[in-house]
This record gives structure tokens, sequence and C-alpha cells, in this order.
């Protein structure tokens, strides 16, 4: 209890669990906790039942894909909390945490994701949910560079990436990939009387896979299939997107490792209310880079 | 190459775009080839995948600046 404010309530301990103060402070918000905003029809039910019981019958859907019941008086707002848990639904996260993992459908569901968001969403969200940090910390995980999930705007973002290759004994001299290439990272060097050669410019290559799924004979195949780990993006009143840590990443474990080393260089050189990329700004990004990369 | 069939989708969207081009496509043989006009964007983006899904080839693509023309084989059936 905050001897301070004179509040009633232990308003940090109860963020722990999702449980936000309203503007009128006779209420309360309670946040579920929904990796990469999947819920099953049986647990909506569970929900609409819980916002009818506990709230005024509302759910508000919050920006990261999560729901949210508005309007649970102070005074049930456990007995609300205790409600949720019973129907085996897990509580979200506020304050200065690690919170639900967000993601787009990815290549379960969409013809361009190339990485299965949702499988490395629940692992992120089980190993990492409610882990301290100086100030929030929001990680998303996006399928390809569409970037639909906006995982540079996270303070961790993954996006699915792939390295495309040309086969030229399959090519056809076609060009439709020199068109829809987005970043024209691919060029076609004409050859004397016969097909033309193509050349992809890896520093203009966004990873993304036009080109391997539109290219009519598969010619342009992809290479590495990956992900691109962007570090310290963030949205709110200073805005910074994500810059890149390391590009297409293919080794699973080394993703994992790149994750931890972050989190921990954040837990240890960021000040108290200070954002991962604002620090990283402070600091300097090459520097920043160097020792998560180098493990210092 | 002897071109069959000749069609202008400059302004139509999509998916309407690709309904077009399979109605073309639809009285030739396989093997025979459609020319299609069609804008930059989503266009030449969607409907050019949308002929691989279905079995079609595109053979060649030149950019007319805004539009593009674009030979089309047909798959077999």
């Amino acid at each position: 209890m905050s001897q301070i404010t004179g509040q009633k309530y232990d308003l940090a301990a109860l963020k722990k669990v999702g449980t936000i103060q309203q503007r009128d402070k006779e209420y309360f918000v309670l946040r579920l906790r929904l990796v990469g905003g999947d819920i099953t029809s049986r647990d909506m039910e569970s929900v609409t039942a819980i916002a009818r019981e506990y709230g005024r019958g509302e759910i508000h859907l919050s920006t990261r894909q999560g729901i949210e019941i508005p309007f649970v008086p102070a005074g049930r707002a456990e007995a609300a909390r205790n409600a949720v848990e019973a129907a085996g639904l897990k509580m979200g996260a506020c304050g200065p945490r690690f919170r639900v993992v967000i993601a787009c459908p990815g290549n379960t569901v969409c013809k361009w994701g190339t990485l299965d968001t949702k499988s490395l969403a629940r692992e992120m969200d089980e190993k990492y949910f409610g882990t301290e940090t100086p100030h929030k910390f929001k990680m998303a995980i996006t399928g390809c560079p569409n970037n639909c999930a906006k995982s540079t705007e996270n303070d961790i973002g993954i996006m699915g990436a792939i390295l495309p290759g040309w086969q030229e004994e399959i090519c056809t001299d076609c060009k439709l990939c020199v068109n829809v290439c987005p970043t024209g990272a691919i060029t076609r060097e004409a050859r004397d009387g016969g097909k033309g050669r193509y050349i992809l410019s890896e520093e203009k290559c966004i990873n993304c896979s036009i080109c391997t799924s539109s290219c009519p004979v598969n010619s342009w195949i992809p290479v590495k299939i990956g992900c691109n780990l962007t570090i310290g993006g963030t949205m709110g009143k200073i805005p910074r997107l994500g810059t890149i840590l390391k590009k297409l990443v293919t080794d699973p474990e080394e993703l994992r490792d790149l994750v931890a080393k972050s989190i921990a260089y954040y837990q240890k050189n960021g000040r108290k209310r200070e954002r991962f990329g604002h620090m990283i700004d402070r600091m300097g990004v090459e520097k920043v880079n160097q020792e998560i990369l180098n493990g210092n | 190459m002897e071109i069959k069939k000749a069609i202008d989708l400059k302004g139509v969207i999509c998916p309407m775009n690709f309904v077009k081009t399979k109605a073309a496509l639809a009285p030739l043989r396989a093997g025979e080839f459609l020319e299609v006009i069609l804008d930059e964007g989503d266009a030449i983006l969607n409907v050019p995948r949308s002929l691989k899904e279905e079995g079609h080839q595109v053979v060649s693509v030149e950019n007319l600046g805004g539009t593009f023309r674009v030979i089309v084989r047909k798959g077999a059936e």
C-alpha cells in the first residue's frame, strides 16, 4: 500500500497480474494474456461470461492483440481474476516487465509468411512473460517483411526472412522478378545472344519472398530461411524503429541466444523507465550491437 | 511466339484482373499464348503469382512505365 498517495491498493503489484486501475479509481481493467491474439471460441465464452458477471458486459480489444475487461469494481477485482484463472485463462501484465508476445498469423495461414510465428510466440511468451525489466518490454513476431505485426515497433522484433538465390539453368529470362522486387534488388544483365544474367544485391534485398514465390519456374529459391532480429523499437512519446541486431539468423538456437542476451543486456544497462531503444541511442547502436553479439 | 489473344486490364483491380485473365485463357489450348496488360502495384504482384498457382506460366514481362505487358503460356488442363 502506498503511504504517499493514500491509495488503498498496491497498484504496482496489481499491474503485475494485469489488473489496472481506471481513471475512476473505483474500477479496474482486467488484462488477459492471449499469445499472438489467439483465443478459442470456448474461452471466448468464458470471457464474455466474466465480463457480464464482474464488469458491465463490455470487452475491449487492445492494440496488442489482447482482451481487456473494463469496469470491474475494485471490491470484485480479485474475485474476477480468480474467475479468469478458474476458467483456464491467464492474466496479462502491465508495468516494467516483459509483456505478452504478439504475432501475425505466420506461414501456417498467410501466403507470404516464411516463419511459424505462433509457435515461436508461444515459446518466447512461455520463457519470458513477466520478466522484470527497467521499463515495459514488448516483443512482436512477424512472418515476413510485410511486417503486419509491426515487429520494428517492439523492443525485440523477430521478422521472417529469406535469402533468395538464382538458379541460372532453370531461368527462362521472363524478367518478372526484376519487375516485382519491391526494392529493386534484382537487376538483369544482358548477355550477347543469350539469356540475361540476374544479380541480387544483398544490401538492397529486404529478405521478403516475393521473387521466390512469384518466379514462374522457381528459378529463385530461398537459399537461407530464418529471421531478421531487431532491437529497441518503440512507439509512444519518443518513437524509434528497431535497429538490426542481426540479419538472416537461421539457427533457432542462435536466435534464442541473441534474444536472451538482448534482454540481459537491457536489464544490466537500462535506466529505470528508460526504454530499450532509448538506452541503445544513449550508448550507441554499434557499441550495443557489438557487446550483445560478442556476449559481453 | 504467336499471341492468340490480348486483353488490356489497365485500371482493372484485384481480383477482377485475375478473373478476366482466367476468362481470356479459357478458350486457348494448352501451350498457347495470351498477352495481358497489367497495372503496376498489386496487379503485377498478384496476377502472375495466381497464374503460377493455377499452372500457367508467365514467359515474359515488359515494363511499359506504369503498366506491364505480360505474356502467359496456358498450362495443361
